[in-house]
């Protein structure tokens, strides 16, 4: 056929659709030759960007000036099946050798199906931990105990002068300090200033407590100094040190449990045995 | 002349052209909120993209590995492996943070698309019969993409999003019952577990993600199958589907989006700071950072769990947290209440027809007023998850902030629910075309009680059927036969979008689109329109691409080839319509 | 230009930025938190050296510490907090204040360097001991970095950005910080932070710690662009939605209208 005349609409909108590939291409160069020179992240996302833009804006023009838009109609059948075609169906599913109608063997077809499902999930099991107590017990249980010695961040023990006043020093028990629920903190306070004594005792003012919010565990590391407080960065539930750790604001209901300790024959501090309580989040069969 | 030769030997073996014909005749509704769906499926297209080039440089594993390389504050730290090659993948892979960046961007993206989608879907109606079924698809991908979210975002294994991880196994184990066995079973032992980072990534770029393809083809699928819905408007009934067809009109606009949504993603990604790890630190389980927030579509969650007082109790001496309601039982009843949301309205309305044409949204004021106090509860919701940041940015107590947000996100909604409500009953009562012809007395009436009974109420109406003027004019052309739908008194004139090889398949096609409408043979066609621009417009770009550049020429003309072969004649919409499933056959 | 703001903020900041919308102060970023007025500055050339200290402390400090430091009801003894905390609160500006404050914040200092060293002797002679002023050297920023996630990262954040603690006090952004002011700091611990004496941290721990604040600084650890004031998912949460409404819903509309032809 032949070519009809475009009109100047047309051959403006053409022009600009030019205009746009052509800048998406210059977009497209400059990423790679961004890439080439060393890489910049700011400058290869607004070369990729442009280069994008620039196809968009170039098809969008190509659509909207060029096509035309709308004016068709196209004929929607619905979905109520003619009566004769949905008897039909089912007079296949109806007639005499239709499995469907064993409904004995079907029962049988059932229980072995039923019987293979359930056979399954066990193989589901092994993603449980195999070697470890049951999940109940183990967020009961952490490593520490009577005897397991305090060591900060760097696995160096303590004696209970490295604890000055009005600071908080993470500890960890020596020998597992990554375990995830074993960290820990101690500080020093004025015993005089309880007003309900730390559930694990203290040692002349210095008293340790289990870092993970009793809420969500989340360790809760914001010493407020002076205050007796600490809160949880997370969702901000905060703790009173001064009145057994108790919760005194936000989400939190329970207290943080007491690590029991004393100051070993070598000088070191050393805990008595485990946690208060089970420490962090709350579950179920939590005592 | 190359694609005109391929496709027909693939015709000749594979015998597509009856599908491709009706496929590019497809018909989609001229209306923008219609493409939100597509924002959310090329943000999707744009996370696989990505998200393949970032696997060949994530090493999932929590086993020890030394960082070199140079960020000089971690260069020779011993962190997790997994940690380490993303920090190494964000400062010494070239474009690695650009791509990094893009992808987390694009999840953003995508679930604000989704959101937005769905709140189309739900405020015109489009979920009711038959389209029930692709409703629960969509939530079931919702749900999804919400999944695969969390688990990218925790995968680099950095302090910030270790917080996260910790909280949601304290939601999981907040389950009476099963949660310690249920967040062993994921975790496969103690928070923070070996196992955790190799399973999220195998559930973050196999398992999900199969399962959301297989989803986003079936949802897709269904809407081919059960075509397009449409707002209501002239020649517009429950039979039919009025707008423009998917070749060349569609497919277009849909690249268009597609670049458009790649080039916004990728400038996000290159001029915005995403989740910069390496401030961040690795995971420690000692050590926190402030403030933490997640991201936006699971901070509702992390709001709920601020927000809601301390309030636990023991049943028959075991407990039952409090993170349980807010982290669990909120969510799963907003899912449930998505999900069960057709058939709880259909239960109400007993409306069992089956609905092409949708509501405006003023149709149905309970529906919308529920809707928008859902989207004010969740946004109360993802506002306080930083009440911290906020308490900072403004100078106030974070304490009174909180309270503030408690007696929010319950008082809002109410009355944006009310609003919305009230709103509607106005413009549907008083026939207002927008907001702002409404009348004080269109509110008055609408506070009133509703004179009609409330069935009445939320039945949407129906086109007048037959009005004199409508005509289908049919007419052969060659070989094949054409059809059209004409309204003298609305001057609306819209053709077939196919052609039909009988008459008695353009009667048919007719009949089903306009039932009850006069049909007339008229002896041939219209008159024609004024010639097609496309044609021109390519012979227009080869002088003005030649003259800038020989490269580009040399494109132009081959994309000119291209299109002359398979489009035959292009601009005259009657020609149109039967060239391109023709493949260019001469006529 | 500041002064008027700084008393009107605290009341008015809770009702009328709350009213105009809490997410649009989180798009404006980090806004200027309220400095405390700032006392007029007087010169007084003519004093002769030795007395600098004295008679600045007496015009500017007695009114609240006592005129030997002893303290008062309007603020704490200074007898033996040490040099290194009179430095810190002199040269970060949060002292002197003209009223009672809960929380002095950062701004230009009042004082010249040499005013503030003759200050700090000046309250040294009260006695007592105290942290002396660190000297900071260059340290090593892994260990710094270490260091500083597990003791700052906390309340400060571990981007520096600071973070809300409570009663309407904050941990604050450590970007305006001086080596010598963060090493004071960690070792005095102003206001609520907690201290970090020598046998928590030792001198070298201290000067690897802040080479690590100093460097947090740069614009070179945001090599993705623009870290939107480091304020984490919520802030990029937000710039997400602007972008999905104002660019693709856009897009969209202009995509999805016929065009007028």
């Amino acid at each position: 056929m032949r070519r009809p005349t475009p009109s100047p609409a047309e051959e403006s909108a053409s022009r600009r659709i030019v205009g746009a590939f052509l800048v998406s291409a210059a977009g497209a160069v400059g990423f790679a030759v961004t890439y080439g020179l060393g890489g910049d992240t700011r400058w290869e996302g607004v070369c990729l960007a442009v280069a994008f833009a620039g196809l968009a804006v170039g098809l969008a023009v190509w659509a909207r000036r060029l096509v035309p838009v709308g004016g068709y109609v196209e004929e929607h059948e619905g979905f109520t099946p003619p009566p004769a075609e949905q008897a039909m169906t089912a007079a296949e599913f109806a007639a005499p050798d239709s499995p469907t109608r064993r409904y004995g063997l079907l029962a049988a077809l059932g229980f072995a199906l039923t019987a293979l499902g359930v056979a399954a999930l066990f193989p589901l099991r092994s993603l449980l931990p195999w070697d470890r107590v049951r999940p109940p017990r183990a967020l009961k249980d952490t490593p520490w105990g009577a005897g397991v010695r305090l060591v900060d961040g760097t696995g160096r023990p303590l004696r209970p002068d490295d604890v000055p006043a009005e600071t908080m020093v993470a500890v960890f028990p020596e020998g597992d300090p990554d375990a995830g629920d074993a960290p820990a903190f101690a500080v020093r306070l004025d015993p005089e200033r309880f007003s309900r004594p730390p559930a694990g005792g203290h040692l002349g003012g210095l008293v340790v407590w289990s870092m993970l919010c009793t809420h969500a565990g989340c360790p809760v590391r914001l010493y407020l100094k002076g205050t007796g407080r600490v809160l949880c960065p997370c969702h901000q539930s905060s703790f009173d040190l001064l009145a057994g750790a108790r919760a005194v604001a936000g989400p939190a209901a329970r207290p943080l449990p007491g690590l029991p300790i004393e100051v070993g024959p070598d000088g070191f501090l050393r805990a008595t045995g485990d946690f208060t309580a089970p420490p962090g989040a709350g579950f179920w069969s939590r005592p | 002349m190359i694609m005109d030769r391929l496709a027909r030997a693939l015709d000749d073996r594979l015998r597509l052209s009856p599908v491709t014909r009706r496929a590019l005749a497809k018909v989609f509704p001229d209306h923008w909120s219609f493409m939100l769906g597509e924002l959310a499926l090329y943000s999707f297209v744009a996370l696989i993209l990505t998200g393949v080039y970032l696997t060949f440089f994530f090493d999932a594993s929590s086993a020890d590995r030394v960082y070199q390389g140079s960020y000089a504050p971690l260069d020779g730290s011993t962190t997790s492996a997994a940690y380490a090659s993303v920090v190494r993948l964000s400062w010494d892979v070239r474009a690695g943070l650009l791509i990094r960046q893009t992808h987390h961007w694009a999840s953003l993206v995508f679930l604000a698309a989704i959101v937005l989608h769905l709140a189309r879907i739900f405020f015109t109606g489009a979920f009711r019969k038959p389209r029930e079924l692709n409703w629960l698809i969509g939530v079931t991908m919702l749900t999804l993409a919400l999944a695969n979210g969390f688990t990218g975002y925790s995968m680099p294994d950095d302090l910030l999003s270790g917080l996260g991880l910790r909280i949601i196994t304290s939601v999981v184990e907040s389950i009476p019952l099963v949660g310690t066995w249920l967040a062993a079973l994921a975790l496969g032992g103690e928070f923070p577990s070996d196992a955790m980072i190799p399973r999220m990534f195998v559930t973050h770029v196999l398992l999900v993600p199969a399962v959301l393809v297989a989803l986003i083809s079936l949802h897709l699928g269904i809407l081919v199958r059960q075509k397009h819905t449409q707002f209501p408007g002239p020649g517009r009934t429950e039979h039919n589907v009025v707008g423009s067809r998917l070749w060349p009109s569609y497919t277009l606009r849909s690249l268009a989006l597609f670049a458009w949504v790649l080039a916004v993603l990728f400038a996000l990604g290159g001029l915005a700071q995403i989740n910069p790890v390496w401030l961040y630190g690795p995971f420690e389980p000692a050590q926190s950072t402030s403030p933490a927030q997640p991201d936006w579509y699971v901070a509702w969650g992390d709001g709920a769990l601020r927000l809601f007082p301390p309030w636990e109790f023991r049943i028959g001496g075991y407990l039952v947290p409090a993170p349980f309601f807010p982290g669990v039982v909120l969510g799963g009843l907003a899912f449930l209440a998505l999900y069960l949301w057709p058939f709880a309205e259909r239960l109400r309305t007993r409306d069992r027809r089956q609905h092409h044409l949708l509501d405006r949204p003023r149709d149905h004021p309970v529906r919308i007023g529920v809707g928008v106090a859902a989207l004010t509860f969740f946004a109360v919701l993802v506002v306080a998850a930083g009440d911290d940041v906020l308490a900072r940015l403004l100078g106030v107590p974070v304490y009174d902030l909180l309270y503030l947000f408690r007696i929010l996100v319950l008082a809002l909604p109410i009355l944006t629910g009310a609003v919305a409500f009230l709103t509607a009953r106005a413009l549907r009562r008083g026939e207002a075309a927008s907001l702002g012809d409404l009348t004080r007395a269109d509110l008055r009436r609408a506070g009133r009680p509703s004179r009609r009974p409330s069935r009445r109420d939320d039945e949407p109406e129906t086109p007048a059927p037959d009005r004199p003027g409508e005509r289908i004019e049919l007419w052969p052309e060659g070989e094949v036969w054409r059809w059209r739908y004409r309204d003298e008194a609305r001057r609306l004139v819209l053709t077939a979008n196919r052609v039909a090889v009988s008459e008695e398949e353009a009667v048919e096609a007719a009949r089903l689109a306009y039932p009850g409408v006069d049909r007339v043979v008229v002896p041939g066609p219209p008159a024609p329109s004024p010639p097609g621009p496309v044609r021109a417009a390519l012979r227009r770009w080869g002088r003005a691409a030649a003259a800038g550049s020989l490269l580009v020429a040399a494109l132009v003309e081959r994309r000119r080839d291209r299109r002359r072969q398979r489009d035959g004649d292009e601009g005259d919409p009657r020609e149109k319509a039967d060239a391109a499933p023709r493949g260019g056959e001469p006529r | 230009m500041r002064r008027p703001r700084a008393v009107t903020l605290p009341a008015l900041y809770p009702r009328r930025a709350l009213v105009v919308g809490s997410v649009l102060a989180l798009a404006l970023g980090p806004v200027a938190l309220a400095p405390a007025p700032d006392p007029t500055p007087t010169p007084s050339a003519t004093t002769p050296a030795g007395d600098r200290g004295a008679q600045l402390y007496l015009e500017q400090c007695a009114s609240c510490h006592g005129v030997r430091g002893q303290g008062s009801q309007q603020g704490p003894s200074l007898v033996g907090v040490g040099p290194a905390a009179v430095d810190f609160q002199l040269s970060t500006g949060r002292m002197p204040v003209s009223r009672e404050v809960s929380q002095a914040r950062r701004r230009e200092p009042v004082f010249s360097a040499d005013d503030i060293s003759a200050l700090v002797d000046h309250v040294a002679s009260f006695g007592g001991g105290g942290p002396r002023i660190p000297r900071v050297a260059s340290g090593d920023v892994v260990s710094g970095r270490d260091l500083f996630a597990a003791n700052c990262a906390p309340c400060h954040g571990a981007a520096g950005s600071g973070a809300v603690l409570t009663n309407g006090w904050s941990a604050p952004p450590l970007y305006d910080a001086s080596a010598t002011q963060v090493a004071e700091a960690v070792r005095v611990g102003p206001g609520l932070m907690p201290a970090f004496p020598g046998q928590v941290l030792t001198d070298q721990q201290v000067d690897d710690l802040t080479s690590y604040v100093r460097r947090l600084r740069t614009e070179r650890l945001d090599p993705g662009g623009n870290p939107l004031g480091r304020l984490g998912p919520l802030a990029e949460g937000l710039l997400a939605w602007l972008a999905v409404l104002v660019l693709l819903v856009a897009g969209v509309r202009w995509l999805g209208r016929r065009a007028a032809e």
